[in-house]
């Protein structure tokens, strides 16, 4: 039992507590030093749900084209379902063979420590999507969500002549999402003759966002518009509202523009998509990281030194408004 | 030779040695250096945690599908009594536990006492306390107080916390599962539930208590995970059942009961952890990592078959 206590007591004085301030940072990655060390030019890219379609065909695709045009190697990591704690395993092994530059779907704010580690050990790090605010990370280019849902409030008023039920679906419990929901709420909440029925959870499931649409038809037969929040809420809610023979009666506003919203769009069953312009974050991330890694503004003697990030902190891509009228011009887009 | 190979705590260690020699003759850099390997235990850390619980429930021939929404609801809990009602460190992870072992209970007395099917209970479960984790943490509790983040992001000889805090528990519930009558019974009750009612083991009891340990190990879990992120995520957890399920089959147990070894949860994670820092090493992309996994757990389920066949031949 002594022997048992001792060991106890050495044990913890041995334990090292986590530091109460960020730890020192290293120089940064640079063209210069990777090549010293005999390392190759790598960017990678760490994200959640990494075979989400609109991750694949927007994100992923964009970072590959600007690796090819570039020369340089480039690649994708992360968990297949959305799994942050499993993003953070990746992004934590990553760091260890100290990539030249690191590009980061913010996911969530759990993610910062690991973006702040990633940045100590002097790789140059970019957030995209959604911001991570209280990190360290170099830059930041993405949408607002807040935004996102303010466009859709506007315009589900404007559709329904500021009166009518409404409800709205997403992802519950991610910040991003929970930004979204809350700009809507902030418009519709001007207008009295709009009356929230309910917040759902469609989990990202399209037969999910069909069932929650069709449970709504039959509890709320003058349910007048719906606002989705994540890639499977529109097709969902369309293919609900197709069924109940409500197109057109029902208005749809949602998010994403994926080449199912397109033609749910050109088919009157949704009225307007809020678009992100994905591959300005990834193009322009990925840009951003070979610019801090090749130097390519020096602004001081040592950029390094003096603490100066030399590429924009953070970028607003805007947003995408498409309806009807200007639906055929992104129907026709040319593959890249 | 081959009677070792037929334990499946052996092959699984021989398994995961070769892999990692090859991995270390591959990146040689990167694979065999101490910052990978804590990087890795600690990665698979929290699942190991799971593991040992649902290893317990497998040998008595059950299984918990809840676990994972019970990481997600028990750091819930202690970031919700910290951050909202002001408990103290000590408190809010106790009322994290209890709420973990409630769940627990509520699952096994159903199961054992009233006869629910343990998939539909469970599989209801854990939807239940999904709900709960998203009602008590919204998109998220962050900047939880310093203590508490210092449970799981200390270090010791360098390695984090978890990591510890997994081989203490894993040694522990080896020893329990090896040398006490009270956890062996769970081998007597997988492996013919019916004799072990007649020879006297309160079968109903001990399969409560399984659901209740697990449910605590869960929420250990939780507690941990919500500590070693800074943030108690209601989306925690999300398919952890099905790959702590996988480790434990790849360690050994089977889904009809009476075998595995604690050890073998263990190794299964740590198995299943080495392939996805491999595969991270060597830059697969997510889509091939979820077939690789699915071709080893076939593939190391096929092998098991196969030998324990020459065997009974030999």
């Amino acid at each position: 039992m002594k022997k048992l206590l001792l060991f106890s007591l050495l044990a913890v004085s041995a334990c090292e507590l986590p530091p109460r301030q960020a730890a020192a940072t290293t120089a940064l990655n640079t063209i210069a030093n990777t090549s010293q060390s005999g390392g190759t030019e790598e960017y990678v890219m760490v994200t959640t749900a990494v075979t989400m379609p609109m991750y694949v065909n927007h994100d992923q695709a964009t970072f590959r084209r600007w690796g090819r045009e570039r020369g340089v190697k480039v690649s994708i990591l992360g968990p297949a379902e959305w799994d942050v704690p499993a993003q953070i395993n990746v992004i934590e092994e990553v760091i260890g063979t100290r990539p030249s530059g690191l590009l980061i779907n913010g996911t969530d704010p759990a993610i910062r420590a690991v973006i702040d580690k990633a940045v100590a050990a002097g790789i140059p790090t970019v957030v995209y999507d959604s911001d991570i605010p209280q990190s360290k990370r170099h830059a930041f280019l993405g949408t607002d969500w807040y935004e996102i849902g303010q466009m859709q409030g506007k315009e589900m008023v404007r559709l329904l002549g500021g009166k009518g039920k409404i409800a709205y679906m997403g992802i519950l419990g991610l910040t991003n999402m929970e930004a979204g929901f809350q700009g809507l709420l902030d418009v519709v909440k001007q207008y009295p003759g709009i009356e929230v029925v309910g917040k759902f959870d469609d989990k990202a499931n399209v037969e999910e966002a069909a069932r929650i649409t069709s449970d709504l038809l039959s509890a709320h037969p003058d349910l007048a518009g719906l606002c989705g929040f994540d890639s499977n809420s529109g097709p969902g809610m369309g293919l609900a509202v197709k069924e109940a023979g409500r197109v057109g009666k029902v208005k749809i506003t949602t998010v994403d523009w994926e080449p199912e919203h397109l033609q749910l769009v050109r088919e009157g069953v949704i009225q307007m998509l809020a678009g992100q312009k994905r591959e300005l974050f990834t193009w322009y991330g990925a840009q951003f990281l070979y610019d801090m890694v090749h130097q390519t503004n020096r602004l001081s003697a040592s950029n390094a030194q003096t603490d100066i990030t030399t590429v924009p902190t953070t970028v607003n891509t805007g947003l995408l408004q498409i309806t009807k009228a200007n639906v055929e011009e992104f129907i026709k887009r040319p593959t890249q | 030779m081959r009677l070792l190979l037929q334990e499946r705590t052996y092959s699984l260690t021989l398994t995961i040695l070769l892999v990692g020699i090859g991995a270390a003759i591959a990146f040689p850099q990167t694979f065999p250096t101490f910052g990978n390997w804590s990087q890795l235990l600690l990665n698979l850390s929290i699942d190991t945690i799971v593991a040992v619980g649902m290893m317990l429930l497998l040998v008595s021939g059950v299984f918990d599908l809840s676990v994972g929404s019970v990481v997600a609801f028990s750091g819930g809990v202690a970031a919700f009594g910290m951050m909202s009602l002001g408990l103290p460190v000590p408190v809010a992870g106790l009322m994290a536990l209890a709420s973990a072992g409630l769940i627990g209970a509520i699952n096994g007395y159903l199961i054992a006492y009233q006869g629910i099917n343990p998939m539909i209970q469970t599989l209801a479960m854990m939807g239940i306390v999904r709900g709960g984790a998203l009602l008590l943490s919204g998109s998220g509790i962050q900047n939880l107080p310093y203590w508490f983040n210092a449970l799981s992001q200390s270090r010791l000889l360098g390695v984090q916390m978890p990591v510890w805090y997994m081989l203490l528990l894993v040694g522990g519930f080896a020893f329990l599962m090896n040398k006490t009558v009270f956890f062996r019974r769970y081998y007597y009750i997988g492996g013919n539930e019916q004799a072990a009612d007649l020879s006297g083991i309160r079968v109903k009891r001990m399969k409560l208590w399984g659901f209740i340990v697990t449910a605590l190990l869960a929420g250990v879990a939780g507690i941990l995970l919500a500590s070693r992120l800074g943030t108690a995520l209601p989306t925690a957890g999300r398919g952890l059942e099905l790959r702590v399920i996988t480790a434990v089959i790849l360690g050994g147990a089977s889904l009809s009961g009476g075998h595995g070894k604690i050890i073998g949860a263990l190794l299964g994670a740590v198995f299943m952890g080495l392939i996805s820092n491999v595969m991270v090493l060597a830059r697969v992309s997510g889509y091939w990592q979820e077939i690789i996994l699915g071709l080893i757990l076939i593939t190391a389920v096929w092998t098991d078959k196969a030998l324990q066949k020459r065997g009974a031949l030999a």
